[in-house]
C-alpha cells in the first residue's frame, strides 16, 4: 500500500493533500497518483462491507476524492474520461425531491472512477430515457424516499425497456426492498452506496456477457 | 359501554403497555398523518392549511377502519415543527407543491459553517430566533404554535369523547442536536464537518443541549391524565449510518441527556427512529426501564431489540411502510403475526412504523387494524 493509498483510507485529510502537492512538484505521475487515491477508496469500499466502516466514512471518503480530483485533474488534461470504467445515469424519480441518498451514490461511483450523469431530483421517466439515448450509459440508478415514488419509479423502468437496446436499472432509497425492486420490475436493489459500485462492476465488467 | 368508559380501558391498556405489564390484549395504534386525508377526500393543501379539517379527517379515519385504541399524535401535518426540528425549508402543497401531493423537507444547507460559531457566542434560544425566517414563515410558525398551544387540550378531549387515546399528548416532541444541526447543514456537509471541525461542532451542540434541558426542567410534570408520550426522533443520526466512534461522541450521549430529563418530569420518551439501529440496542439497557418506548420503522431488528432488553422496554411499531404502499392485506397480516410471535404481547402496541404513507392501500390499514386485533389477543 502506498502512502497516498494509506492516507486516503486513514481518512487523512490535511496528510493526504500535502503528500500529493509534494508528489505532483516532483513530477510523479498524475495519473498514478490518482490510481493510489483510487486504490484507497476501493479499501475504503472494503472496510465498509466488513461493517468496519460506515456511510460517514464512505462520505469522508468521497470529499477526500473530490479535493484530490480538483487538485490532480487539471494535469491530466483529457485522459480521465477515457480512463472511466463506464458510465451511469442517476437520479431521484419525479415527484420525489429528496437528494441526500442519491448523492452519496453519486460521490462514491465517481470515486468508484465511473461517469456519472447526475440528473438531480424530481425526475420525468422521459429525461433518463433521453438521457441514456443521449450519453450511450447502459446503467441507471434510480433513487426515492417516498412511497408515493414507487409508481413513478415503475414508470421510469417502462420507459427505459422501451428503448432499443437493454439498459439495467438498479433502485435504491430509504422505503425499498426486494419486493419494491420486483414491484416496479428493476434488475437490482443497492441498498447502500458501495452495493451500487459493486452492481455496476458485475454489469460493466460483464457488460458483453451481460449483453448491456 | 359509554365513550368515557371505553376511553378509560384503553387509556389503562396503553398505559400498562408502556409499562410493560401483562395485558388482556395489545394495543392498537394508529399512525397515517397523510393516509387520513387522502382516505377521507381532503385535499393535501387543505389538510394543510386547516388544522380542524385535519383533525376531523384523522377522527373519521379512526372510526372507518375500526379497531384503533389510540392515535400517535392528533393528526395535524407536523409542517411548522418539521422546520423548527430539521432546521429546513419544507414544501407545502398548494404553495409550493401540487395541491395533492405530499409536503417534503428540503434537504439543503441552510445553515453555514459560521453557525456553529454563532449558536456559542448568542445562545441557542437566541440563534434560533434569528435562523428560522430563513427556513419558515415567521408569521405561518407562529400562527401554528399559538393553534397548538390553544386548542391542544381541546382537541385531545375531542378524542377522549371518540373514545381514542392521543400517546403524543405534550409539546415536548424534540430531537437531539444532531439531527437539527445536520438537517440545517444538509447530511453530507454535516458529516464532513464531523470530520473537519469536531469540537466546534460538539460545542455547539452542547449549548443546544443544555438550553433545551432548561426547558425542559421548567416544564410542569405530567399529568396522571395525559399518557405523556414525547419524541425523540432519530433519522439521520441512525447507527447504521455513523460509525461508533461519530454515534458515541454526538449522538448517545445526548440521547441519554434527553430521556433521563423527560423522565425525570414524569413523561414518556418515544424514541422514534427511523432507519437500521440494531447495532447499538444494547445501549438501550442504559435508560430507564419501563420508561421509555421504542418507535422503529421497520429497518431495526426488533427481534434482537427483544432479546437484549427483555421487558425493560415497551415496542410501538412497526409495520413498514412499503408493505402499506405496495403489499397485500396477506402481507399484513403475516408480518403481525410474526411481529406478535416473535417480540411477545407483553411490551407491545402495534401501529405502523415511522407513518403509514400517504399512498397506503386502504385495504391495508384495514388489514392492520384487524390483523392487530386478531393476532393481539392474549391468551
Amino acid at each position: 500500500m502506498t502512502k497516498i493509498s494509506q492516507m486516503m483510507i486513514d481518512l487523512d485529510e490535511a496528510s493526504l493533500l500535502k503528500q500529493l502537492r509534494s508528489e505532483l512538484e516532483k513530477g510523479e505521475d498524475p495519473l498514478d497518483i490518482l490510481e493510489q487515491c483510487r486504490e484507497g477508496m476501493k479499501q475504503v469500499g472494503s472496510l465498509f462491507e466488513e461493517g468496519e466502516y460506515y456511510i460517514s466514512e464512505l462520505m469522508m471518503a468521497g470529499e477526500l476524492f473530490k479535493e484530490v480530483s480538483a487538485v490532480i485533474l487539471p494535469h491530466l488534461a483529457n485522459t480521465a474520461a477515457e480512463s472511466s470504467r463506464g458510465q451511469v445515469v442517476i437520479g431521484t424519480v419525479q415527484d420525489d425531491l429528496h437528494h441526500i441518498g442519491k448523492d452519496i451514490v453519486v460521490t462514491i461511483l465517481r470515486g468508484a472512477n465511473y461517469e456519472v450523469n447526475d440528473l438531480g431530483v424530481d425526475v420525468p421517466a422521459h429525461r433518463f430515457a433521453e438521457t441514456v439515448v443521449k450519453t450511450g450509459a447502459r446503467v441507471v440508478g434510480l433513487s426515492c424516499l417516498l412511497t408515493v415514488a414507487f409508481d413513478r419509479m415503475k414508470e421510469t423502468v417502462s420507459a427505459l425497456r422501451e428503448l432499443p437496446f437493454p439498459v439495467k436499472v438498479m433502485i435504491g432509497g430509504g422505503p425499498v426492498t426486494e419486493n419494491i425492486c420486483n414491484y416496479v420490475g428493476a434488475d437490482a436493489l443497492g441498498r447502500d452506496a458501495q452495493a451500487a459500485v459493486n452492481i455496476c462492476n458485475r454489469w460493466l465488467s460483464d457488460r458483453e456477457s451481460e449483453n448491456i | 359501554m359509554s365513550s368515557k368508559n371505553i376511553y378509560d380501558k384503553r387509556f389503562t391498556l396503553i398505559k400498562k403497555a408502556i409499562a410493560c405489564e401483562l395485558v388482556e390484549r395489545v394495543p392498537v395504534i394508529y399512525m397515517g398523518t397523510a393516509f387520513s386525508p387522502r382516505f377521507t377526500g381532503l385535499s393535501i393543501a387543505e389538510f394543510c392549511s386547516d388544522p380542524e379539517k385535519a383533525v376531523q379527517s384523522q377522527l373519521e379515519t379512526l372510526k372507518k377502519i375500526g379497531g384503533f385504541d389510540g392515535c400517535q399524535t392528533i393528526g395535524r401535518p407536523p409542517l411548522a415543527s418539521l422546520s423548527a426540528i430539521w432546521l429546513s425549508r419544507v414544501k407545502i402543497p398548494g404553495k409550493d407543491l401540487p395541491a395533492d401531493s405530499l409536503w417534503q423537507v428540503e434537504e439543503d444547507e441552510i445553515l453555514t459553517e459560521s453557525d456553529y460559531r454563532l449558536i456559542i457566542e448568542k445562545g441557542w434560544k437566541h440563534f434560533f430566533q434569528e435562523y428560522l425566517p430563513r427556513v419558515i414563515d415567521i408569521q405561518e410558525y407562529r400562527e401554528a404554535v399559538d393553534w397548538s398551544a390553544n386548542n391542544g387540550p381541546r382537541i385531545r378531549r375531542l378524542y377522549q369523547e371518540h373514545g381514542y387515546v392521543v400517546l403524543c399528548d405534550t409539546d415536548l416532541n424534540a430531537t437531539i442536536p444532531f439531527e437539527s444541526l445536520c438537517g440545517g447543514r444538509s447530511f453530507q456537509k454535516f458529516i464532513i464537518d464531523l470530520f473537519r471541525m469536531p469540537d466546534l461542532v460538539q460545542e455547539a451542540m452542547d449549548i443546544i443541549m443544555e438550553e433545551s434541558l432548561e426547558v425542559i426542567s421548567r416544564t410542569s410534570p405530567a399529568s396522571s391524565e395525559l399518557i405523556g408520550c414525547s419524541w425523540i426522533g432519530g433519522w439521520r443520526s441512525a447507527s447504521a449510518l455513523l460509525s461508533p466512534k461519530i454515534w458515541n461522541r454526538f449522538v448517545w450521549p445526548y440521547i441519554v441527556r434527553y430521556v433521563n430529563a423527560l423522565v425525570d418530569k414524569g413523561y414518556t420518551p418515544v424514541l422514534h427512529w427511523d432507519q437500521d439501529w440494531t447495532r447499538d440496542l444494547e445501549r438501550l439497557k442504559e435508560l430507564p426501564p419501563k420508561k421509555v418506548v421504542l418507535n422503529p420503522d421497520g429497518m431495526t431488528d426488533v427481534r434482537k431489540f427483544r432479546e437484549i432488553v427483555g421487558d425493560n422496554m415497551a415496542l410501538l411499531g412497526d409495520v413498514p411502510s412499503s408493505i402499506f404502499a405496495a403489499g397485500t392485506p396477506e402481507d399484513i397480516y403475516g408480518y403481525v403475526h410474526d411481529l406478535v410471535r416473535d417480540v411477545g404481547t407483553t411490551g407491545l402496541l402495534l401501529c405502523p412504523g415511522c407513518d403509514a404513507p400517504i399512498n397506503t392501500r386502504p385495504e391495508n390499514m384495514q388489514a392492520f387494524a384487524d390483523s392487530a386485533r386478531d393476532y393481539g389477543k392474549v391468551s
